[in-house]
């Protein structure tokens, strides 16, 4: 059984990091979503390994934690589970937003509109070149198109 | 319930019911904002009479829902927890004050920066180490979505970095966690010290070095330091005042919480790791922060060169050491408040209190940065002999001999140039942002550095406070 549950775990937590490496934010974020489920797997597995279950002794109740499951690990798999859940949400919300901007899910398209940001950015950083107007009129047509990506 | 007990409840609980209610409202009305600084400022004082209370070396517990000690949830409150408590909860405190004056511009700003000072008072007061990973989860999610403040794209893509590396950072504790449950069998921070002292060191230290990778990536410390200018740099400047002066506290207590309090001997065997990565970071955040011409990206960068003096004091270990990574820590995060606030205007006023929190990091004696520097010092040569201590001076003071250039660097670049902040296209921008009505922020600013001035000149206090959280640390752990 141990051997079982590690082999899952391992198996979920690879193809996560896997995917986090990926180009695409889509499958950046089921990446992230298997791995916090592969926590919870590792969560529960660590109930399985050895001991009684920790049970507050209740008066003439008779449990003693010999032979039940550790009701323990589940509080904390429902909690981080939860937690996770919470998380998809919220990055999902941020993957549509950066979607809703730039037009693309590709990290790579994604870099390279950081790119045309930082230069222009730079450009009106730099008080020699802004006076220079060859660089000014390149920052004005680097903007419409900017634009008309973000209304994409 | 005793009055201590109910310092405990009240900094986790005043801003957490107060996030909830506020939530509802419309943050981008004053009065609102009004509630959010009232909550903290009642966390902020109950948190300073609990540290008058822990200070002596006592331990103020909490068992919630009326079960025995041991069986319960517990909230824990020394030294260590309260120091950083505290320091965190002031700079939330100061941002959220500083972006009142400002003008909110969102209507949920108010209800998450009370989320993350709830989960960060709660994470530095808990005695359970799940429930220390659900307060971070509560105050990390509410500062995800704080760093997509004001929502231009650069700040929405820093915050989907930020929460995909940090998430990936909180997963990795939480394998840490429950690995120290199924080898312990608790998760009660003091029981768990306990047992693993009575185990072999083979199997805690792979659980250590699980949590301490989960922290480092939480610090930014140099190898996991990829995510961090990225965020920094595109946040809103009091956003990134509560990121890197109240939330990068994290990091540097779940070392010495989970490092020296709960595992000390683990961290007595990594010591020489930590160190290395210590060193590393500071040379690495040293180098770049130099050759970068913004004062955000300067920030940011010197931000992992200061980690790593928290590092290496902690390596160094012992009272000396522990008393100067805390120490270091709380000086740290007031500086990064300061500087990241006052980044974020113009004028005169604005301009000394730069100059003072610039200064501060770079460890010029009047500023408070000095005493942290300081500590380190001594830490390294009382702790660490011979050759070992002689290379930590030199880094230390090669380390502070950079970081005074780029303060000066980004000082004379942004506040000394010929012709004045009109015709700094960067600042006409900057100053399009901001409300006219900035003359209470720029204050506020004014009055933090005169703050971390005045910790500087009279350090006694603050000093004392890291020396009981030293000793909380040594006399807690077995």
């Amino acid at each position: 059984m141990n051997l079982l549950s590690a082999l899952v775990v391992a198996v979920i937590f690879g193809s996560g990091t896997f995917l986090l490496l990926q180009r695409d934010l889509t499958r950046v974020v089921v990446g992230i979503i298997l791995i916090s489920n592969a926590a919870v797997l590792f969560i529960i597995s660590s109930g399985l390994l050895r001991g009684a279950a920790p049970i507050y002794p209740l008066e003439g109740g008779g449990l003693s934690g010999e032979g039940v499951a550790d009701p323990l690990v589940q509080a904390m798999a429902l909690t981080a589970l939860i937690i996770g859940f919470a998380l998809a949400a919220l990055i999902l919300v941020f993957i549509y937003r950066v979607y809703a901007s730039q037009g693309t899910m590709d990290l790579e398209e994604i870099a390279d509109s950081e790119m045309r940001d930082a230069q222009s950015l730079d450009r009106a950083d730099d008080p020699e070149r802004e006076e220079v107007p060859e660089e000014k009129q390149d920052g004005e047509t680097d903007d419409p198109e900017e634009e008309t990506r973000a209304r994409r | 319930m005793s009055a201590p007990e109910l310092l405990v409840m009240l900094p986790v609980g005043v801003p957490w019911l107060l996030a909830v209610a506020l939530a509802l409202l419309d943050g981008r009305k004053w009065w609102v904002g009004a509630f959010a600084v009232a909550g903290l400022s009642v966390s902020f004082v109950s948190l300073f009479a609990l540290a008058f209370e822990v200070v002596g070396g006592e331990t103020v517990t909490v068992v919630l829902g009326g079960w025995p000690e041991g069986v319960g949830i517990s909230l824990r409150a020394d030294a260590l927890g309260v120091v950083f408590a505290l320091v965190s909860v002031f700079v939330i405190l100061a941002a959220m004050l500083y972006e009142v004056f400002l003008g909110v511009r969102w209507s949920a700003f108010p209800a998450l920066v009370l989320l993350v000072a709830a989960g960060l008072s709660g994470l530095f007061l808990t005695g359970d180490a799940f429930n220390f990973y659900v307060f971070f989860e509560i105050s990390m999610t509410a500062s995800f979505i704080l760093t997509g403040y004001r929502e231009e794209d650069y700040q929405v893509r820093g915050a989907f970095i930020f929460a995909v590396v940090n998430l990936l950072g909180s997963v990795i504790f939480l394998i840490g966690v429950a690995s120290l449950y199924t080898i312990t069998g608790s998760l009660d921070m003091e029981v768990i010290a306990e047992r693993t002292d009575a185990l072999e060191t083979g199997p805690v230290l792979v659980v250590a070095t699980i949590i301490f990778a989960a922290f480092f990536l939480k610090l930014g410390l140099f190898p996991f330091h990829f995510w961090l200018p990225a965020v920094y740099v595109g946040s809103h400047a009091s956003v990134a005042a509560i990121l890197s002066g109240a939330l990068a506290n994290i990091g540097s207590y779940g070392l010495l919480r989970f490092g020296a309090d709960i595992l000390p001997r683990e961290l007595g065997i990594g010591a020489v790791v930590v160190m290395a990565f210590g060193a590393a970071s500071i040379v690495y955040g040293a180098l770049q922060a130099v050759s970068r011409r913004d004062a955000s990206e300067v920030m940011a960068y010197s931000a992992i060169g200061q980690v790593g003096y928290i590092l290496v004091a902690l390596a160094i270990g012992g009272p000396v050491g522990y008393a100067a990574a805390v120490l270091y820590s709380v000086v740290n995060s007031l500086n990064k408040g300061v500087v990241f606030l006052a980044a974020g205007l113009r004028g005169p006023l604005v301009g000394a209190a730069f100059a003072v929190g610039a200064f501060s990091i770079a460890g010029v004696p009047p500023a408070a940065g000095f005493l942290g520097k300081l500590a380190v010092f001594k830490a390294a040569i009382e702790g660490e002999g011979g050759l070992v201590g002689a290379t930590l001076v030199v880094l230390v003071f090669v380390g502070g001999a950079f970081s005074f250039l780029y303060s000066f660097q980004i000082y004379q670049r942004r506040y000394l140039r010929p012709g004045g902040s009109s015709h700094d296209p960067e600042a006409d921008a900057d100053l399009v942002k901001a409300t006219p009505g900035s003359a209470p922020a720029r204050v506020l600013v004014f009055a933090l550095a005169l703050a971390i001035l005045a910790i500087g000149v009279y350090p006694e206090p603050l000093v004392g406070a890291c020396r009981a959280a030293a000793e909380a640390i040594i006399g807690g752990g077995p």
